[in-house]
């Protein structure tokens, strides 16, 4: 392994700071759900044991990167950074490992985007009733969405219609937002499995597009793509200088203007912080302020939430096993110790692995509960108040 | 122009006893096309498929029993299902869903396979190469 690279990812995320309490070990949920797994023994190993590469390589590869311990560590060891460093400088060394969900699948669709010619049909989806334009500045990012309806079309999910329902969302604010025809995955996938070759190419055939088609704003609603946008891509294309806005961000703004409002829907729900959209992008407040301006509705937080919410058990579709869903039931007896009707998620990937895991045949059906997206829930209740 | 890469997932009962046959009475098969024998199509999911036309194929058929001849079960239906969601997500990305076909033989019919294969070979050499062909991933070794 590359010292003077490991050396320098070391010290550019404060690893050397690391007090070996053991915090980030003791608040995994991979550790807590029995499997052998120790960011601090990683943190040990890589500072003064590197010849012990088996154990670095599993490490580094199995990590579930929801930034827990991060947000658990007193020194402020920027982890899940580490981690994907160093997954990009084993993968450039010894090529791409980690154990690919769906066989790889997902990858593959990725890494097919990155074909320069691509001429994709994604926009099956606009139904007529949604106002978007051929030309303006202001873009809606709809990722993955379109894909993933078929490929999880047996979780019976309708990803799409979080695309729709954002776009609706857009329209009651008057915005009529371009949808790019061959706009590309964000490609957090394929960074957060160290493929940063191909990453970079998605940066750049999706700037390019983005700037062909004249827009200086984008609008997304899932957190990865939010945080793609907005803190990857600049760091791949020092020129970029589109703003990315995060679709809920937007709608507190203007809710909090006033002159509108939300039908009455008399519900208990509970939130599930998308490790994205919270400790990574630091957005707690947004989903909860909106939720608490629906009129009837009781928001009863889990026992972990917030920054300290657990991991929907899996993050850009490696390693899925045993402990994944084994972290995914512990979190839906979370969710039905709330006594909530519905569980609101905000990231289409927590939805798909929370309705995988309540699909299980093993738990009987004892953890389903109705899954729905913040996006959908706030489209279907917004109006205006005079 | 360079020939297309053709890629034949052959299930090893019905089908691959065709192919047998065929090289047996001589007939001979496109070139580009380059067969895998596998146990049995319902063997195959939609990310093996996939792979294919990341890997640079340009057409790929699933070579497969009549549905009442598996002989596992419901090998052949886990292939109609798999070859539908994948032309769909072939169509999503702009690649034309004929590239991707599945064809389903008898034991004797070796004949009809040999035919079968020409006319895929030719529709896609028609069709020239597949849009989507990316960089290749580095795999671990």
């Amino acid at each position: 392994m590359d010292n003077t690279r490991i050396t320098k990812i070391i010290r550019d995320n404060s690893l050397y700071q690391c007090l070996e309490c053991g915090k980030c070990s003791a608040s995994c949920p991979r550790m807590l759900a029995g499997k052998e797994y120790s960011p601090r023994l990683l943190a040990q190993k890589l500072i003064s044991e590197r010849d012990d590469e088996a154990f670095i390589e599993s490490s580094v590869w199995e990590c579930l990167t929801c930034s827990l311990c991060e947000e658990r560590c007193p020194s402020g060891v920027n982890i899940s950074r580490v981690i994907l460093e160093m997954r990009s400088l084993l993968a450039a060394e010894k090529g791409l490992k980690g154990t690919r969900a769906h066989d790889g699948a997902l990858h593959s669709w990725m890494r097919m985007m990155t074909s320069p010619e691509l001429k994709q049909n994604r926009l099956g989806w606009v139904t007529p009733e949604l106002k978007t334009a051929e030309t303006g500045k202001i873009a809606y990012f709809s990722g993955c969405a379109p894909y993933f309806d078929v490929f999880f079309s047996h979780l019976d999910l309708d990803t799409l219609s979080i695309a729709r329902d954002s776009v609706r969302l857009l329209n009651f604010l008057d915005i009529e937002p371009v949808l790019l025809k061959n706009e590309r995955c964000c490609g957090h996938d394929l960074l957060w499995t160290g493929d940063n070759e191909n990453f970079e190419t998605l940066c750049r055939l999706n700037y390019a597009e983005f700037k062909k088609a004249g827009i200086e704003e984008i609008v997304v609603s899932c957190p990865e793509c939010y945080t793609m946008l907005g803190t990857h891509m600049p760091e791949v294309i020092p020129e970029f200088d589109i703003k990315v806005t995060l679709l809920l961000e937007l709608l507190q703004n203007e809710v909090h203007k006033g002159g509108k409002a939300f039908k009455p829907l008399d519900t208990t729900v509970t939130y599930q912080d998308p490790c994205r959209l919270g400790r990574i992008s630091g957005c707690y407040d947004a989903p909860r302020y909106l939720l608490n301006q629906i009129p009837g509705l009781t928001l009863r937080e889990m026992e972990n939430s917030g920054p300290s919410a657990i991991c929907c058990g899996n993050n850009g579709f490696i390693n899925c096993d045993a402990y994944s869903k084994s972290i995914q039931v512990q979190r839906l007896k979370e969710v039905s110790d709330t006594g909530a009707q519905l569980l609101v998620t905000a990231c289409p990937k927590c939805m798909i692995h929370l309705s995988c895991a309540m699909r299980d045949p093993a738990r009987n059906g004892k953890v389903e509960l109705p899954i729905k997206d913040l996006t959908s829930l706030l489209a279907e209740g917004i109006k205006w108040t005079g | 122009m360079k020939r297309p890469n053709l890629l034949g997932i052959c299930c090893n009962w019905s089908p691959w006893t065709c192919v047998n046959a065929a090289g047996r009475a001589n007939l001979h098969l496109p070139p580009n096309l380059r067969i895998i024998r596998v146990m049995c199509i319902g063997r195959i999911n939609q990310a093996l498929i996939l792979k294919a036309f990341e890997y640079g194929s340009d057409g790929v058929i699933l070579l497969e029993c009549r549905d009442e001849d598996c002989r596992y079960g419901p090998g052949p239906e886990v292939g109609h299902s798999n070859v539908a969601l994948v032309r769909s997500l072939l169509d999503l990305l702009g690649i034309e869903q004929k590239r991707l076909v599945e064809r389903s033989f008898e034991a004797h019919e070796k004949d009809r396979m040999v035919e079968e294969l020409w006319g895929f070979a030719k529709r896609i050499d028609t069709m020239g190469s597949n849009p989507a062909k990316p960089r290749q991933e580095r795999e671990a070794v």
